[in-house]
């Protein structure tokens, strides 16, 4: 299968308040298709090695390599493409521009990267919210939104690009149980269906465990790694 | 690159946060109508100053210097290179402001293609009298149509007409102020008395207003004949000349040629009003520092209102870096929220200026001073509109490229990591 991130000797240091050894020698790979979860006890460097591996954190030692890329290689200008192009980032508290309408949100990746006419695109999407089941809040300021709506639209903004890779640092980590079900298995869905690729970082073991794959970290370490 | 999202994003933050956007846009609308309001009423006035002057001075004027000191006779004997002279307290020569052949240079100057109106003049101080009122003043002989198409006389009077004076024996015409001064209305008889003892009855044919102050206080015109008189002197004699160019700006050059042919002083009207030139440039500079300073404040403004947007939308600027937007975009963001704010507020403030300008310039002032006007002249002149919008956008576009650069160099990890 092809390797969409490979992290290899991936090490990553804290200098404030004091030097600390967050993430240590990491070898890691993810391939295409996957729904890989990072689980660990918190303070293991999760989020950490999620930033590391999605190209927003490049202050480390090692080599990330995305499709074979060496991600500290690219300017900022290049970098931008590659979130634009190939990657979707959903967080635990979601991260909409709250001044604008669900729909804007999503269509805001797909009108920086412009390969669609604005017409074209607000229909794909409206597919995505549809996809999510919020088609009817789409004309709605996010901020009017609840919290699993929200992170809904969330996802639909990852999805409209049609991105190699999905990260999602602790999506469900804001939200009540119930909305966090429909959430995760909304991601699930993605994996399964559309055949999405997502690394996610959980603290949650009873969604991690419905993953193809756990990576466990300990003190910067993975310990257990099942392949699939 | 697809500009919709930008522009989106940039209205969307201006229209919500109102508030923030009207009080930096106020900022840059007070400081372009102060500079349309201040720019519009200090270049009218000394437009109209100089219009007035233009009209009321010559462009050349050409006259003998008596100042002028003659050189010692003694060198003319002696070498001064072997011999040391010494001639202590020379005089100015004893000798009338004459000029010699002063009608045929009149005659020469008309022949000239550039010169569109020659008036030979001559002056005089004299004591007017009506009744028990005496005042000093300067007549001034003059061919009065000669002098007309000079100085465009004719729509600055008040009573009376240019005309009579030829046609009315022994007429004169008197400065608004000199005339008020002697209580002297139309058709009075007045008497002229010279330095020289000569005195004539003259009569009041017209009173002329041109709103130089220096001017209608002083002033009077009778024919040259009747000045000849009052000074005792022969039919050809002549004190002054003045000529009007077509074209204004080669005074300058024009009089230097003069001089040399005729061999009298010729002053071009940049010259015979350096005082006042040098304190409009004064003017100019303090208005400029007004402006500047006034713009200053508002750029300030706009800094402030902009650094703290950007505080504000730490998150938006995490996401949109997240999802692909570059430093470059999220740059020119903010650096278009901030010139939008330059512009409407330019705008705004460039019709409030012309507003104030124009309610100025129709209420009446009665200016009385250096020159006495009903209303004020104000400068409408488009260069100043076009002028503050552009100072207003640099201005806000210098404000606002600090906080948009520094917006763009965010890096969002730090920002989602403090999360």
């Amino acid at each position: 299968m092809k390797k969409v991130i490979e992290a290899k000797h991936l090490n990553k240091y804290f200098y404030k308040p004091v030097e600390f050894h967050v993430l240590k020698d990491i070898d890691l790979s993810i391939y295409s298709g996957e729904f890989a979860a990072i689980v660990g006890p918190s303070g293991s460097g999760k989020s950490t090695l999620l930033y590391a591996l999605s190209s927003l954190d490049r202050e480390y030692e090692g080599e990330v390599l995305f499709n074979d890329i060496e991600l500290k290689t690219l300017t900022n200008q290049k970098l931008a493409y590659l979130r634009n192009r190939s990657i979707g980032f959903i967080f635990q508290f979601h991260y909409l521009l709250a001044d604008f309408t669900a729909l804007d949100n999503v269509m805001l990746p797909g009108l920086k990267l412009g390969e669609l006419p604005p017409e074209e695109l607000e229909e794909k999407a409206m597919q995505k919210l549809d996809l999510l089941g919020i088609a009817d809040q789409a004309m709605k300021k996010v901020n009017r939104l609840s919290g699993g709506q929200q992170q809904r639209v969330s996802i639909a903004r990852a999805l409209i690009n049609e991105p190699r890779i999905i990260f999602c640092d602790e999506p469900t980590g804001n939200l009540d149980s119930k909305n966090a079900m429909v959430v995760f298995d909304m991601l699930k869905n993605l994996t399964r269906e559309y055949d999405q690729t997502i690394l996610m970082v959980t603290h949650d073991d009873s969604f991690s465990s419905k993953t193809d794959r756990q990576i466990q970290l300990l003190d910067g370490k993975i310990i257990d790694r099942e392949t699939p | 690159m697809n500009r919709f999202p930008i522009l989106k994003i940039v209205l969307t933050h201006l229209t919500s946060r109102k508030r923030q956007t009207i009080v930096s846009m106020l900022g840059v609308t007070f400081g372009i109508t102060v500079f349309i309001f201040q720019a519009g009423v200090i270049t009218g006035l000394q437009d109209f100053f100089i219009e007035k002057t233009i009209n009321s001075t010559a462009h050349i004027h050409i006259y003998q210097d008596k100042n002028q000191k003659s050189p010692p006779v003694l060198l003319d004997v002696y070498d001064a290179d072997k011999t040391w002279i010494s001639v202590p307290n020379i005089k100015s020569k004893e000798e009338l402001p004459k000029l010699k052949r002063g009608l045929q240079i009149v005659e020469i100057l008309e022949s000239y293609p550039e010169v569109t109106g020659v008036s030979p003049s001559l002056s005089t101080q004299a004591i007017l009298k009506l009744g028990v009122a005496d005042i000093s003043g300067i007549i001034n002989g003059v061919n009065v149509r000669k002098e007309n198409r000079l100085f465009d006389l004719e729509p600055d009077m008040v009573s009376g007409s240019i005309i009579r004076l030829e046609t009315v024996n022994n007429g004169i015409i008197l400065g608004s102020g000199l005339a008020e001064s002697l209580g002297a209305i139309l058709n009075d008889n007045i008497t002229v008395v010279s330095p020289g003892g000569v005195a004539l009855q003259m009569k009041v044919v017209g009173i002329l207003d041109t709103g130089l102050r220096d001017l209608d206080n002083n002033r009077a015109y009778s024919s040259i004949r009747n000045t000849q008189k009052l000074m005792n002197v022969t039919g050809s004699y002549i004190t002054d000349i003045k000529i009007k160019l077509e074209n204004v700006e080669r005074s300058g050059t024009l009089a230097r040629e003069f001089q040399s042919r005729f061999g009298y002083t010729a002053e071009d009207w940049k010259e015979a009003n350096e005082g006042i030139f040098s304190v409009f440039r004064i003017q100019n500079i303090v208005t400029y520092l007004v402006i500047i300073s006034i713009l200053l404040v508002s750029g300030f403004g706009i800094f402030n209102i902009l650094s703290m947007m950007i505080y504000e939308k730490m998150n938006d600027i995490a996401i949109l870096k997240s999802i692909g937007y570059t430093d470059v975009d999220i740059r020119n963001v903010f650096l278009l929220e901030a010139l939008i704010i330059g512009f409407i507020g330019g705008l705004i403030g460039l019709l409030i200026g012309f507003v104030l300008s124009w309610i100025t310039s129709i209420i009446p002032t009665n200016i009385e001073g250096f020159v006495s006007s009903e209303y004020l002249n104000i400068n409408f002149d488009p260069a100043f509109y076009l002028l503050a919008l552009v100072f207003g956008l640099v201005a806000t576009g210098i404000a606002g490229y600090l906080p948009a650069k520094k917006a763009s160099k965010i890096d969002p990890i730090n920002i989602i990591r403090s999360q």
